[in-house]
């Protein structure tokens, strides 16, 4: 006979998840593998020749790239000596200064933070994030897709976003040669939404920096990198081959961040024996010595794998830790569905949301999770009031705040008459008023009607033939009567000439102030001290629109 | 955004517009800043100029629906760069500042030769010697001494790796 | 907003909703499908090497680029579909738009956009399939990059041996030169909870059959 108790517990949907016990020996363990190298460093003559236990002459392509280039060689052997247990002392200590560890953090190897990292609990990690966050205030970033990489319904969604918080949206796509359009549509949609909001197109690497070059996109972040070299070579790239694409990226004034996270390597086969948090760390010092300003770090797409062994999110927050402690901006995942549990989902996001990081989410599904082509985030649109809430029982600033319908209805619609009007603009396939009307009283794309899609896919082939820029869009929205939309694109276009938006976690403010780890640094160091919600601020976030008043009720 | 902030975001530029009218002289290239500078695009935008020698208060909406201005016009310039790696030394960020003046080498490098150069790094798409060549071309054509250095290094552990085309 | 307003949008809404219903039955119907080949007793897909696979000339031929434990070590998908039946599906898709398939196992790599990329320059049309033993699969073209592809179907979990028969005729109308309606891309979020850690240690086994440097090569195929 079978337990009733046990019955009722197979039937919660924490028992769908996947879980896996540890094998280490092919890397599926999430932190303090015995089969870890042990930290080392030699320097000889301004050189690194051993490293965490290697030759220089045994060095891989990842070790040589972060040997030469991600270490502070002159400062090495005496943080190298400092005991790891020290280290992770001063992390957790309000009097140690977010400067003087990074004078440490920065001149020790993969192996050292890896073992700093393994000493410390979930409780001291969320401590040093919240002194260790480069930017002053945190922030959160969203997706904006659908299934039928409709454009009309991305526009609007990226529109609604854009007055709910999100300060940075990403695209992506089904079909990967609609990916100008949907650029399109995030960047017009967003910035209707309210002006300043950057925008980016996840597709290829190469295709990627091409929209950026044109114009269709603010930045760019999911620039792969991997923590051993087979699993670079499979994402098609070097360490040498994406420190060059930085370059690029930042030579036509477009902000990038590098995409790395534990699991990736399990899950393309090669972690050759390593622990996830050690080839994250291997990831994060190939970031730090391409000399780009961040990552969007935190296991991402193979979330499942980390969340399937023990200690796995923890193992997360220590990756986002890790990050910030290089110095980078930290877009810390919390963007992809990991779990059947809302519990389990919440647990997880709470690592990221009470510290505070740059961008909380590194991808918060803007529609509903049928609709997130990212595969599912960890939250979507149909959880937007719980996050409100969330915010406003612990008193904390996680990005957001609540809207009312109206100013959805009204920012969505306009959005959706922008991209209609771009379209006109540029000689591009109709945008209907069917289509528009639907973008803005839609939930998700089965409320919008079908494209034709091969005769969208033909369009966007002369498009991208024709060689259209940002110039372009500009034109064309002024045109058709978008003056302020065209006024917001030329801005963002005007921002990457200036270059400001470049440095660590920028963002940009409605009045096109560039905000950043530059001139907002997180100066932490006690209670009362770093970021604290402003009066009007709180308004925002407490102020539920369906509380009751005692005033009035 | 309504109509009001929409006026008041108007008025703001041109009254911004108008004050670097009048504002200091060209940038020279011993200007150094830090980040008491920053944002630059704000505090010293008479150091700015787009990649086409136009002063970054003269990037306007308007010119570019006349068309005075070409979208080559808003192009970051490579003294931009140089500018926002010193901001970026000054805060310690010295690996960003690297990348910010290979970045500036590279604004001489068209398009098409920067997407070419970029997959000609990737795994077994260049002998050791093509990536050598490229190295050159960088250097002597471009004059981009900092990125030749990368592909080089690029083309000596590729090689050693077995990782460049002859070992495809 | 006013209660007219809003009973008149719902109207237009479903107007729309009716119109957009209609449409799909306003194309030419389509040719009746063959029966799905799914039926009968699971048999074991048996892959006899051919020799080393060389740059093809046949303009008609689609390449099935499968990994190096396809129809091998592994003989079944994720969920349990065995590769005959989907190899039986991809074939049958291709043969169906009147081109021929050939099968090459790839050993350089498990990744499925290397697998689909070196089978496309290998494919006289330049258009090839790849596939993973766990069922990952794409639809690839010489001259993309190795990381883009015409569709990919990366929730291997979700795809069906229907979504495998119109995958083949998919990649045999690209051959064609033809720019054929992409294959419904399935989309559940919840396949990486359940799937996604049984995913790596299928892969992880996967690798361990994969070569560096081995060329790719031709494979009879037959059933047993």
């Amino acid at each position: 006979m079978r337990s009733k108790r046990f019955e009722a517990l197979e039937a919660r949907p924490i028992k769908k998840d996947g879980f896996v016990k540890e094998w280490p020996e092919v890397g599926l363990i999430a932190m303090n593998s015995d089969l870890d190298p042990k930290p080392s460093i030699k320097v000889e003559d301004g050189k690194i020749v051993e490293m965490d236990g290697k030759k220089r002459d045994d060095f891989d392509m990842l070790d040589q790239f972060i040997a030469d280039h991600a270490i502070h060689i002159e400062d090495a052997e005496e943080a190298m000596a400092i005991p790891s247990i020290d280290i992770a002392n001063k992390l957790v200590d309000i009097h140690v200064p977010r400067k003087d560890i990074i004078k440490i953090t920065t001149a020790v190897t993969p192996a050292k933070m890896t073992e700093v990292l393994g000493y410390m609990s979930v409780l001291e990690m969320m401590m040093a994030q919240n002194k260790m966050r480069a930017r002053l205030m945190p922030s959160n970033q969203c997706h904006v897709t659908n299934v039928k990489d409709n454009m009309v319904q991305i526009a609007a969604d990226a529109a609604e976003a854009a007055i709910r918080g999100f300060d940075e949206q990403e695209t992506t796509v089904g079909i990967a040669r609609y990916a100008p359009f949907n650029a399109l549509g995030i960047m017009v949609g967003a910035n209707c939404g309210r002006p300043g909001i950057l925008t980016q197109c996840s597709v290829e690497e190469a295709t990627e920096l091409d929209m950026g070059m044109r114009g269709f996109t603010a930045y760019a972040e999911t620039i792969s990198v991997y923590g051993t070299e087979q699993v670079f070579m499979d994402g098609d790239d070097t360490p040498y081959s994406k420190a060059f694409l930085a370059s690029a990226y930042a030579s036509r004034g477009l902000k990038m961040r590098f995409t790395s996270g534990s699991g990736s390597e399990v899950q393309m086969g090669y972690a050759e024996g390593h622990s996830m948090l050690y080839l994250e760390a291997r990831c994060l010092y190939v970031t730090r010595g391409a000399g780009v300003q961040g990552t969007q770090n935190g296991s991402v797409s193979c979330v499942g794998v980390p969340a399937a062994v023990p200690g796995g999110i923890r193992e997360i927050l220590a990756e986002n830790l890790l990050a910030a402690c290089l110095d980078l901006e930290c877009a810390s995942s919390n963007d992809q569905t990991f779990t059947h549990s809302d519990l389990r989902r919440v647990a997880r996001s709470l690592m990221q949301m009470v510290p505070g990081t740059d961008y909380i989410c590194s991808g918060y599904s803007s529609t509903p999770n049928y609709d997130n082509m990212f595969a599912g985030s960890n939250w979507d649109a149909h959880d937007y009031d719980d996050w409100n809430v969330i915010q406003r029982d612990l008193r904390i600033d996680a990005g957001l705040q609540p809207i009312t319908e109206d100013a959805l209805v009204e920012a969505r619609a306009k959005a959706a008459r922008a991209i209609q009007g771009l379209f006109k603009g540029m000689g591009l396939p109709e945008i209907t008023d069917e289509e528009v009307e639907a973008a803005t009283y839609a939930d998700g794309s089965k409320d919008m009607p079908d494209r034709d899609v091969v005769a969208d896919l033909k369009a966007i082939e002369d498009m991208m033939n024709r060689g259209v820029t940002a110039v372009d869009f500009i034109k064309a929205l002024d045109k058709e009567g978008f003056h302020d939309v065209a006024q917001s694109i030329f801005n963002i276009q005007y921002i990457k000439c200036a270059g400001d938006y470049l440095h660590t976690a920028s963002k940009l403010s409605s009045d096109w102030e560039v905000i950043s780890a530059v001139n907002y640094k997180n100066d932490y160091h006690g209670v009362g001290t770093g970021y604290q919600i402003s009066e009007e601020r709180w308004k925002q976030i407490s102020d539920l629109p369906w509380a009751d008043d005692p005033e009035t009720i | 955004m309504t109509q009001e902030q929409m006026l008041e975001q108007i008025v703001k530029q041109v009254m911004a517009s108008m004050s670097s009218g009048s504002a200091a002289s060209a940038p020279s290239d011993d200007v150094k800043v830090t980040d008491a500078d920053y944002p630059l695009g704000e505090k010293r935008p008479e150091l700015i100029t787009s990649a086409t020698g136009i002063p970054l208060k003269e990037l306007t909406l308007e010119k570019v629906l006349d068309g005075t201005l070409k979208a080559e016009d808003l192009r970051i310039n490579p003294k931009t760069l140089e500018l926002q790696a010193q901001v970026a030394d000054s805060v310690g960020r010295d690996a960003f500042g690297i990348n910010l003046r290979r970045a500036a080498e590279l604004i001489a490098v068209p398009d098409a030769r920067v997407l070419e150069i970029y997959n000609a790094l990737r795994p077994y798409r260049s002998t050791k010697e093509e990536l050598e060549a490229i190295a050159d071309e960088l250097e002597t054509k471009y004059s981009a001494k900092v990125c030749a250095q990368l592909v080089r290094e690029a083309a000596y552990i590729g090689y050693k790796r077995k990782r460049t085309k002859e070992f495809k | 907003m006013a209660v007219n307003e809003e009973l008149l949008k719902s109207i237009i809404a479903d107007v729309v909703k009716e119109m957009s219903a209609d449409a799909p039955a306003e194309k030419p119907a389509e040719a009746p499908k063959a029966a799905p080949v799914d039926e009968g007793p699971a048999e074991t897909l048996v892959l006899t090497p051919d020799g080393e696979a060389q740059k093809g000339t046949a303009a008609d031929e689609v390449i099935i680029g499968v990994s190096a434990q396809f129809g091998a070590e592994q003989q079944n998908n994720i969920i349990g579909v065995p590769h005959a039946k989907i190899m039986k599906e991809l074939i049958a898709g291709i043969e169906e738009e009147g081109m021929k398939a050939r099968v090459v196992k790839v050993y350089r790599s498990g990744d499925v956009a290397v697998i689909g990329h070196d089978c496309a320059e290998l494919s006289g049309s330049g258009v090839a399939i790849g596939i993973q033993s766990r069922g990952t699969c794409l639809i690839h073209q010489a001259d993309l990059p190795q990381l883009g592809n015409l569709e990919l179907f990366p929730q291997c979990p979700l795809i069906d041996l229907d979504t495998y028969r119109q995958i083949g005729k998919n990649a045999a109308l690209y051959a064609k030169g033809e720019s054929p309606n992409p294959v419904p891309v399935k989309n559940d979020q919840m396949a990486r909870p359940a799937f996604q850690a049984r995913a790596a240690l299928l892969y992880l086994k996967e690798v361990q059959s994969v070569v560096l440097g081995k060329k790719p090569v031709n494979m009879k195929v037959s059933y047993k």
